[in-house]
């Protein structure tokens, strides 16, 4: 009964399902754009392997303020073979053309997470392609005498909005005249190091400057949208079956059982819902694909996925609460009143 | 022979601070093959009288026999499988589901009375119905391009598909002319008849009690002459 519905009233459902549709691609989409910008923040940090982060003591939780002895670096490697050390600071560097671009520079002793660098040498974020610069430009640096050689372009490494820049230690010392390593990372988790402060990766993306309250602000947004688009499915299922109430009455009146007609509304919402998040979900990764690489869109399928469970589960929610309407509907009312 | 017997039945109704008495113990006899009309002015009780019969709504005191079981005593869920299985509805306005196609209408009711069966059987069985009450060409139509004599006379079809013992007709011909309500009243009583079914019927029009063999007249929640 509930496809034959469908069948009969399709401009009716369609609009039901379109209405569904666009709000749950305007939820992905939200989604995809608040993720992209905490990616565009962080992700050279959000790509590496859960571990620990060390910074030293009086860092004040600052990567920039932290300074790892050099002897606490080499007794922590040895100890910990995974483990590296590695250094961040904002600069800039300016093309032949003097187009000038902001980029974190970053040095890091060896590992095999980042790829190592000759001096005089930089690799950099895939997104600086898009402003003309290719393997084999001679860039200069305000905080560099010298010039760096482009040898290669690595993807989604991004670091306080801007592209990183992978250098060599030597270079990176010179550049900001400094002899120690900033941050040591270790895949191990939980393990205490005497004289340095440990943060997860979590906590030590919160304390990178910006990142938490940027978070907090696109975390709002994409509940905000959620809850806002939960409540509006939920809202347009019970109107859909409380518009039915008299029929629903009639039926029951001829001894059709409740949990038939709970089974018809459900199979009704199931339908929709399905068919909507699949197109939404199927266009929002799609446009993942094809979205310029200048546009921070970031939507994976785990979130999507998570989206959906909520938009499902908050649509039969809607709809099983009309359901109960109807159970408590009397044949009697419905026949003196309703309208199948 | 009696098919349905309402014993002392009164229904009160609660309005503000009084109780207010629709029936006043109410006797009936409904017989096999007969069709009962229950007349009265409106507010008499006929309406109730014929719900509480039907299963539609509770009674205060009183019985209400149907074989060998009294319908005040039993669950909801007994209720309604009595409802569907062994009773048929024609209601003032025909009711149909907006959706679906006459023989769809006529299939719903037969899974509503669990009529389990090959679709071949229930196809022949729509059709034999249809054939009866003069609808068997309109097998596809939806409700919205039939007219009220169409409509109502399948409505008589749903009503009559599961073949139940009792029919209830609540002013099937109120919203209908005169010649399409004698004709539906005519199909009634011909169906109960050939089905030996056992018809209670309410009915404002007194044209309409041509075609009925019992007439029960109702006055302040009593009969005052059956």
């Amino acid at each position: 009964m509930a496809w034959k519905e469908m069948k009969k009233n399709k401009a009716k459902f369609l609009i039901i399902g379109a209405i569904v549709f666009l709000i749950s691609l305007l939820t992905f989409i939200i989604s995809g754009l608040a993720n992209g910008l905490s990616q565009d923040n962080v992700s050279l940090i959000k790509n590496m392997p859960e571990g620990t982060f060390y910074m030293s003591e009086d860092s004040d939780d600052s990567h920039t303020q932290s300074h790892i002895d050099p002897q606490k670096l080499n007794e922590t490697m040895k100890e910990d073979e995974n483990a590296f050390a590695f250094s961040l600071q904002m600069g800039a560097l300016k093309t032949e053309s003097d187009n000038q671009q902001s980029v974190a520079f970053l040095t890091s002793t060896e590992t095999s997470l980042f790829t190592r660098v000759d001096s005089g040498e930089v690799i950099l974020d895939s997104s600086l392609k898009d402003q003309g610069i290719k393997v084999g430009d001679q860039l200069s640096s305000p905080q560099f005498q010298g010039t760096f050689e482009v040898v290669d372009f690595i993807h989604n490494q991004r670091f306080n909005h801007s592209s990183v820049a992978f250098i060599n230690q030597k270079d990176f010392n010179h550049m900001f005249r400094t002899e120690e390593f900033q941050i040591i990372y270790s895949p191990q988790i939980n393990e205490e190091i005497s004289g340095l402060k440990a943060f997860t990766k979590n906590e030590f993306l919160s304390t990178i400057p910006s990142y938490q309250a940027e978070q907090m602000t696109l975390n709002m947004i994409v509940w905000f949208l959620i809850v806002i688009s939960g409540m509006l499915f939920s809202i347009f299922f019970y109107m859909m079956n409380v518009q039915k109430i008299g029929m629903y009455g009639i039926l029951k009146a001829l001894g059709m059982r409740t949990g038939d007609l709970f089974k018809m509304i459900w199979s009704q919402m199931g339908l929709l819902t399905c068919t909507s998040l699949i197109a939404s979900a199927l266009i929002s990764q799609t446009f993942q694909v094809f979205a310029p690489d200048t546009m921070p869109y970031h939507l994976p399928i785990a979130t999507t996925v998570q989206l959906s469970v909520v938009f499902f589960v908050v649509g039969f929610l809607g709809s099983t609460i009309s359901g109960f309407q109807i159970k408590k509907i009397e044949p009697l009312k419905a026949i003196q009143q309703g309208e199948a | 022979m009696s098919r349905l017997q309402l014993e002392e039945v009164r229904k009160s109704f609660i309005n503000g601070d009084t109780e207010e008495e629709v029936l006043k113990g109410v006797n009936l006899t409904l017989r096999e093959g007969e069709v009962t009309a229950l007349i009265g002015a409106s507010g008499s009780g006929k309406s109730t009288l014929l719900t509480i019969a039907a299963g539609l709504q509770r009674l205060s005191e009183g019985r209400v026999i149907f074989g060998d079981q009294n319908l005040p005593d039993l669950s909801s869920e007994q209720v309604r499988k009595i409802r569907a299985q062994h009773f048929g509805f024609v209601f003032q306005n025909s009711h149909l589901v907006p959706f679906l196609t006459v023989e769809e209408q006529l299939s719903m009711m037969m899974d509503i009375a669990d009529m389990k069966g090959i679709k071949q059987y229930k196809q022949t069985k729509i059709k034999e119905i249809l054939d009866q009450v003069g609808m068997s060409h309109r097998l596809t139509a939806y409700p919205s391009s039939l007219s009220g004599g169409e409509k109502q006379r399948v409505a008589v079809a749903r009503a009559i598909i599961h073949e139940p013992k009792i029919l209830f007709a609540d002013e099937p011909t109120a919203s209908l002319d005169s010649t399409r309500s004698r004709h539906t009243m005519e199909l009634i009583q011909q169906l109960t008849k050939s089905f030996d079914m056992t018809t209670l019927t309410v009915t404002h029009d007194e044209e309409m009690l041509d075609y009925v063999d019992c007439i029960v007249k109702m006055s302040d929640g009593k009969i005052v002459n059956a």
